[in-house]
């Protein structure tokens, strides 16, 4: 359209003779006073005016133009003839205008009575009775395709005729929230009518949703508002720009701040100070009360004596809000933008500072006055949105894995409205998962900036997606969480893992060791200083209930903190009995831990128990216990050379591998973890026994004399849990052979670094359950019967006491091996609880 | 091009107007010529960009500084130079109206020439706003080279004020050079520590003010003499700017006197939240600047002009071995700790890949006390500010760290961001001199700022406080660190113990820091490439140095891969060789060598 269609008129720029007017927030001056006041009158006594004053409507573009106010007169007339008693208010603003510059529209309005003659949106080739049609259609027939689908939509009112009449019945929702795809889906022409021309196109929805209900019910007096959310696209905050003017926009953002709720006069009445006769009411006229200079009875006629009644004003409610960017829409080196946004009524303090928010409105300029009594307007403007909609948008990152708990209940409306983008993700994640090598492109997705540790990813990533927890009947309950622990030399990238999982996880709650204390990380009760209420608080397992807590320097922990960790980690609860309050919290928690080696470096001579002094009991709580260790290694010295030069110069020869970005994988997992809840299948059931046994069978390999425990049932149900966490991946309802294969690959992986006996290099399970391998405890046993026939030898019953010394003395010469002290203290400990010697500080006597 | 109506110095707008009614006049009728040219150059910025880079118009524009403040005219052609501090995101207006039958534009201004005639047609148009601060801890000698002559030229209004004002700023312009190199000379632990009291002082002020919702704060960290500036953006892509970037702007500057009494006290609550940030830099103190032209700025572009070297090879071996014996002469003949030095000085970041930042290479020399720290340590900081552009220099003392504002922070009250200290420009060098560190308990925001310095010293980003979250910004800032022993609030990527021989002597003459300073803006900006070949050959050196020693790590690596790029860059070279690893293998052997040396 070009823009010398404009009339002057109908122009509504900032000019000096309305200006100070124009800039007061709530006036409705010129062409948008039409538009307001016509708003008014449509929502008579209930609802004040939803738009915003200060409406300058600079005409950058045509639908910015202010409308015919010909379309609302008569919009008004036909619907004031129709339902002559809903306008109780003696509202006719335009009457009450002073002849302005819009006098001429009303002049034109007056001949244009007809309403047989198509009216048209002022500028535009929309017309009114078009409009009204389509909106009536939509309202009457639009019918939500998934209803549809299930077979009794037939019968029934369309979606929005039920919402009306649920409001009808409440009597107390006043507005009427339209999902805007809805409205695409119907009729995209008269979408893309109500984005560009929003508020001609709402003022008419109103009317006919007001029509609709006087229909059904004349007497219903309320006013209900046509809310419209969800747009097809929303804009980026910094995007918007002067063609977005006067536009419907969507914009999500975070709030920042509130202003306090502002009191908007609607009208106001005076009394006379002298006489006491009360005026009759108001009106705000373009954002000011023209206060009666003179009383207008005529028997007082006192000059300047007319004082305002605030108990006899009407007010509305109105509210300015900030909306900052979230961090995901700031380009790189740039800072968040904010943006205004104007809530009136209904939507005052519907946000509050800290909520992410999705906001339908109407994108308005105004124009700044420089100083309140200057009438000079400066060239710029301010611009702010106001609001027709606001809804709050999910505030963690999973949300999906939030509605976990929630997803029974899905007629629950926010499962249900998701919108078309949340559909094309799960297209897209379905899509990803049918990939044949998704178990190796989750893999190296996953921190793609740590290097190698392939196994250990894989096994993070087992982690990420969790088992099924499984409750019997019985009461007995399996937890599906996996707990890993990582145990590593220093400078192996251990707590970057830590802090990455952290931010994948849905849940995720990163402490460190050395400063948390057993209550910080389970639940503490206080007393409040005030009350003296006893108030249970939750420490860091129970708020990561499902999801993931990372402890970083696992092995500086105080040991009481360790030692709550025992029933977090296989029961899933924290149990409290303290100060009248006993609880047993959920804790469903996977804990991922980190260690650091005793002495600083693994010591590859010592057990895992040696090198991390941890207690066996908790140690065999962890499914998987990886060894991050520094191999001097060629093949990777290779490799990470190769890595860093490509870091330094960009060698495009290693820059092709495939990562899915962090927001699809944190999808990914979340629907995975939400939907897919796999069962064993006959045959990997089948092969999960064979393997298992296989695995303890070989501790028991003919020939050899030890009996060395290389598999527990602990470890069958970690295996079990392995198996689902890599169904799951695959988005498959069935653990077949392979995931078996590979949770096998995976555990044998991690036993192999962890809870292999150096001494003889064979997996032993004893090792972590109880902190001894077979072959020490072989060692040890031969000792004591070392020792038994030395003392038998050397003393008498009775006789002399021998000195610890001699003996150890006695015995490196015997035996082969190397004997300490300690050794023999302890070999003849175990003698003495026989009851075969008798030991007295370093002196031992032969009973 | 006698009849110019118009005078690209003192009436540039002239020059903007005519040509935007030349191309309404010129376009076709049928569109609508205000439409078109939204968003877009009608050929005014063409114009300009010819008369200051063709013709050399750009030494006759004056630069907004303190003393130039004074005699500016309003709508005459200036220039600025300064660090975008902060976004304060974009501004609608009438770019363009109708005044009777003829288009007439408002850009580049804030005012509409003429009282706009009553319902008139305009279009909007929009513009950013970047608030720009002279850069934090510009040293002086970058603004010495700044041509002050220019302000000879300047139209015959501002002349009455010109002769006296000119003078004056170059006296004072030379004075405070002298004084400033006699003083890093000589070591005057007095004036030093002012400074840095001044420093840390302004800072924490400036937060203390905005807290207050002062009006005149927000002016920037740094140089209180000279100005910041409001500059309005036209037509470029957003991305174009980025915060802590430096630029220089040429455009209009404007001051309108009703503006400056703006300020309304509106009980209106209304405007309390509508009102824009910049509110708080009343345009006496913040001059406005409409941007015709912007170019982001290297540290090349603060070397005087006069003084160009070629980049020979033998030129560039030469200074360097002079100023390898200048810095060898400061640390007190420590020649090792004046290599690692150097190529502390070249380093820069070159690429953030994930966590990692290419490039950086922070140095700790330790061994120093409190009363070394004085001697040599002044020395140091007085050659870093005489080396390069903008330095700054915390002394780290419990009570710093309690108290001092690191972070910068959104303020949503007032929409502004508080620059904090770390809000540095983009190849800053930061001194910090841990020797005075006591013991005690750390705040909870000095624990906050220990983490921020830890951040940008190991991933070379800073966390930028937006009160609902944290933005991480990334920051390309050189550290050295001095400190008793290792540092371990702040791990350096080198250690290297300090042992000079003698005390500090120092002898440079001007022509010596103006080709150091030269030669070390340049080599750092050199790239760096690498041969197929050498390639191939640097990682069969580095497989074999973890094959002798099992100990070597990524970080390891990393490091000597910056250091050889950086000493291939010191000799001036763009391509990695062979002789510049083994030369990094030496120099890591020496350094390894004293640290067992020191550690027995």
């Amino acid at each position: 359209m070009a823009s010398s269609d404009f009339s002057p008129s109908g122009a509504s720029s900032p000019d000096g003779r309305s200006s100070p007017i124009a800039n007061t927030n709530s006036s409705p001056a010129l062409g948008p006073a039409g538009r307001s006041s016509r708003r008014r009158r449509r929502t008579p006594s209930t609802t004040p005016s939803p738009s915003p004053g200060a409406l300058l409507t600079p005409s950058a573009t045509p639908s910015a133009s202010g409308p015919p106010s010909s379309t609302p007169s008569s919009l008004r007339r036909r619907w004031t003839r129709r339902h002559p008693a809903t306008p109780s208010t003696p509202m006719s603003a335009d009457e009450n205008l002073p002849p302005s510059s819009d006098a001429g529209d009303d002049d034109a309005v007056d001949h244009d009575d007809a309403d047989s003659a198509p009216v048209f949106v002022w500028g535009t080739n929309i017309s009114v009775q078009d409009v009204n049609a389509a909106i009536l259609r939509f309202l009457r027939h639009f019918r939500d395709p998934r209803e549809a689908s299930r077979g009794n939509g037939l019968l029934d009112d369309g979606k929005y005729m039920r919402s009306v009449h649920r409001i009808m019945e409440l009597e107390g929702g006043e507005s009427l929230d339209i999902d805007a795809h809805d409205v695409f889906d119907y009729d995209p022409d008269l979408y893309t009518k109500m984005v560009r021309y929003p508020l001609e196109v709402l003022a008419i929805f109103d009317i006919v949703v007001m029509d609709l209900v006087a229909r059904i019910d004349p007497l219903f007096e309320k006013h209900i508002q046509t809310r419209i959310y969800n747009l097809k696209s929303s804009v980026c905050m910094r995007n918007l720009n002067p063609s977005d003017i006067e536009k419907m926009v969507s914009v999500k953002g975070m709030i920042i701040r509130c202003s306090s709720v502002i009191p908007d006069v609607k009208e106001a009445t005076f009394r006379c100070l002298v006489c006491g006769h009360y005026s009759d009411p108001i009106l705000v006229d373009r954002g000011r009360i023209n206060e009666p200079t003179r009383c207008v009875r005529q028997e007082c006629l006192a000059m300047n004596s007319m004082t305002l009644v605030h108990n006899r004003c009407r007010f509305a409610d109105k509210q300015i809000i900030k909306l900052q960017e979230t961090p995901d829409e700031i380009p790189e080196g740039g800072t968040p933008h904010t943006v205004s946004i104007l809530m009136h009524d209904k939507l005052v303090d519907s946000g509050k500072p800290g909520d992410r928010v999705e906001i339908t409105g109407i994108y308005r300029a105004m124009s700044v006055r420089v100083g309140q009594t200057q009438r000079t307007v400066k060239s710029t403007f301010k611009t702010y949105i106001d609001c027709l909609h606001i809804k709050k948008t999910d505030k963690s990152r999973l949300l999906l894995s939030d509605q976990m708990d929630c997803d029974n209940s899905t007629t629950n409306k926010t499962v249900e409205d998701e919108n078309a983008d949340y559909r094309d993700k799960i297209d897209k994640i379905k899509e990803l998962s049918k990939l044949p090598d998704i178990y190796d492109r989750l893999t190296r997705s996953l921190a793609p900036n740590i290097w190698e540790l392939d196994d250990v990813k894989r096994g993070l990533l087992c982690q990420l997606f969790g088992g099924n927890a499984l409750k019997l009947d019985s009461g007995a309950s399996f937890r599906g969480d996996i707990n890993i622990l990582l145990v590593g030399d220093p400078g192996t990238s251990k707590s970057q893992l830590l802090q990455y999982m952290h931010q994948l996880s849905p849940r995720g709650i990163y402490t460190s060791g050395r400063g948390s204390s057993a209550v910080g990380l389970t639940a503490y009760v206080s007393k409040d200083p005030e009350t003296g209420e006893t108030v249970l608080e939750s420490g860091a397992l129970v708020l990561s209930d499902r999801g993931i807590c990372c402890i970083d320097e696992f092995d500086k922990m105080s040991e009481n903190a360790r030692s709550m960790l025992h029933e977090v980690m296989e029961q899933q609860t924290v149990s409290i009995a303290k100060a009248g309050i006993i609880a047993s919290l959920n804790a469903r928690t996977s804990v991922l831990a980190c260690a650091n080696p005793s002495e600083s470096r693994y010591n590859p001579q010592l057990s895992v128990i040696d090198n991390i002094h941890l207690p066996p009991t908790l140690l065999s709580r962890f499914d998987l216990i990886y060894l991050i260790l520094d191999k001097a290694d060629e093949q990777t010295d290779r490799r990470l050379a190769k890595h860093m030069v490509a870091l330094h110069f960009a060698d495009p020869e290693t820059q092709v591998q495939e990562f899915i970005d962090l927001p699809t994988l944190v999808a990914y997992i979340s629907y995975a973890r939400k939907h897919i809840h796999p069962q064993i299948s006959d045959e990997a059931a089948e092969e999960l026994t064979r393997r298992y046994v296989e695995m303890r069978k070989r501790g028991n390999a003919p020939g050899s004399r030890k009996k060395v425990i290389t598999a527990t049932a602990r470890q069958i149900e970690s295996l079990i849990r392995l198996g689902e966490a890599l169904a799951r991946m695959r988005f498959s309802e069935w653990v077949e052979v392979q995931d078996i294969a590979e949770s096998f690959r995976l555990l044998e992986v991690a036993l192999q670094q962890s809870a292999t006996d150096h001494s003889t290099g064979t997996i032993d399970m004893d090792l972590i359950m109880t902190g001894i391998s077979a072959s020490e405890r072989i060692r040890r046993e031969n000792l004591v019967a070392a020792m038994r026939n030395l003392v038998m030898e050397k003393l008498q019953i009775g006789g002399h006491s021998a000195r610890l010394v001699e003996l150890l003395e006695e015995v490196n010469k015997q035996s082969s091996m190397e004997v300490h002290l300690n050794d023999v203290r302890t070999a003849l400990a175990t003698l003495a609880t026989e009851g075969v010697v008798l030991l007295h500080g370093d002196n031992v006597k032969r009973i | 091009m006698v009849g110019l109506p118009y005078d690209f110095l003192t009436n540039p707008l002239g020059a903007v107007r005519q040509t935007f009614e030349k191309s309404v006049a010129s376009s076709p009728t049928d569109v609508d010529p205000a439409a078109i040219f939204r968003g877009k150059d009608w050929g005014a910025v063409d114009l300009f960009h010819d008369f200051l880079f063709v013709k050399g118009g750009l030494a006759q524009v004056p630069s907004i500084d303190a003393s130039s403040m004074r005699w500016l005219q309003p709508n005459t052609l200036v220039r600025f130079r300064g660090m975008v501090q902060d976004m304060l995101g974009n501004e609608l207006y009438v770019g363009a109206f109708k005044d009777g039958s003829s288009w007439r534009t408002n850009k580049f201004s804030d005012f509409c020439p003429i009282q706009l005639p009553p319902a008139c047609e305009t279009q909007l148009w929009e513009r950013q706003l970047f608030h720009c601060v002279p850069v934090p801890g510009q040293n002086s000698w970058v603004t010495e080279t700044k041509s002050i002559p220019s302000t000879q030229n300047v139209s015959s209004s501002a002349s009455q004020h010109e002769g006296k004002r000119g003078r004056g700023s170059e006296d004072e312009d030379m004075n405070l050079n002298e004084e400033s190199d006699n003083g890093d000379l000589i070591s005057s632990p007095n004036a030093k520590k002012q400074k840095e009291h001044e420093n840390t002082c302004s800072s924490s002020c400036l937060s203390d003010d905005l807290m207050d919702h002062g009006n005149d704060s927000g002016l920037g960290s740094g140089d209180s003499n000279n100005p910041t500036c409001l500059v309005k953006i036209y037509d470029l892509p957003e991305s174009h700017l980025k915060l802590n970037d430096v630029f220089e702007f040429i455009g209009i500057y404007t001051f309108d006197p009703v503006l400056a009494v703006h300020k309304d006290d509106s009980d209106d609550p209304m405007f309390e939240l509508f009102e824009d940030p910049t509110v708080d830099l009343p345009p006496s103190k913040v001059p406005r600047l409409h941007c015709l032209i912007c170019r982001k700025l290297d540290t090349q572009d603060f070397l005087s002009n006069s003084l160009v070297f070629e980049s020979l090879s033998t030129v560039v071996r030469g200074i360097r071995e002079s100023l390898l014996s200048h810095l060898t002469a400061i640390l007190g003949n420590d020649e090792l700790a004046a290599q690692y030095l150097l190529l502390h000085f070249l380093s820069r970041v070159r690429a953030q890949v994930e966590v990692m930042s290419v490039g950086k290479l922070s140095l700790n020399l330790t061994g120093f006390t409190k009363e070394s720290a004085s001697i040599f340590g002044h020395q140091l900081t007085g050659v870093i500010q005489k080396l390069l552009p903008f330095t700054q220099d915390i002394t780290l003392t419990l009570d710093y760290l309690n108290t001092a504002t690191l972070q910068p922070r959104r303020n949503n009250k007032t929409g502004r961001l508080v620059a904090g200290v770390l809000q540095l420009a983009q190849g800053t060098h930061l001194t910090i001199n841990e020797t005075c560190m006591q013991s005690g308990t750390l705040s909870s925001n000095g624990i906050e700022n220990a983490r921020l310095l830890k951040n940008l010293l190991e991933l070379q980003k800073v966390e930028y406080d937006f009160e609902y979250y944290k933005l991480e910004m990334a920051a390309d800032v050189q550290l050295l660190i001095l400190s008793e022993a290792k540092s371990s609030i702040l791990p350096a990527d080198l250690v290297l113990p300090f042992s000079p021989g003698s005390v500090p002597a120092t002898n440079a003459t001007s022509e010596d820091l103006q080709a150091w300073r030269w030669y070390l803006a340049t080599m750092r900006s050199l790239p760096c490439s690498i041969e197929p070949e050498m390639n191939l050959t640097l990682q069969d050196e580095m497989v074999a140095s973890m094959q002798e020693d099992k100990s070597l790590g990524c970080a390891e690596l990393n490091r000597w891969l910056t250091m050889t790029e950086l000493i291939s860059a010191s000799f001036g070279e763009k391509n990695l060789s062979l002789e510049h690893w083994q030369m990094i293998k030496e120099l890591e052997r020496l350094r390894k060598d004293r640290l067992k040396e020191k550690a027995r």
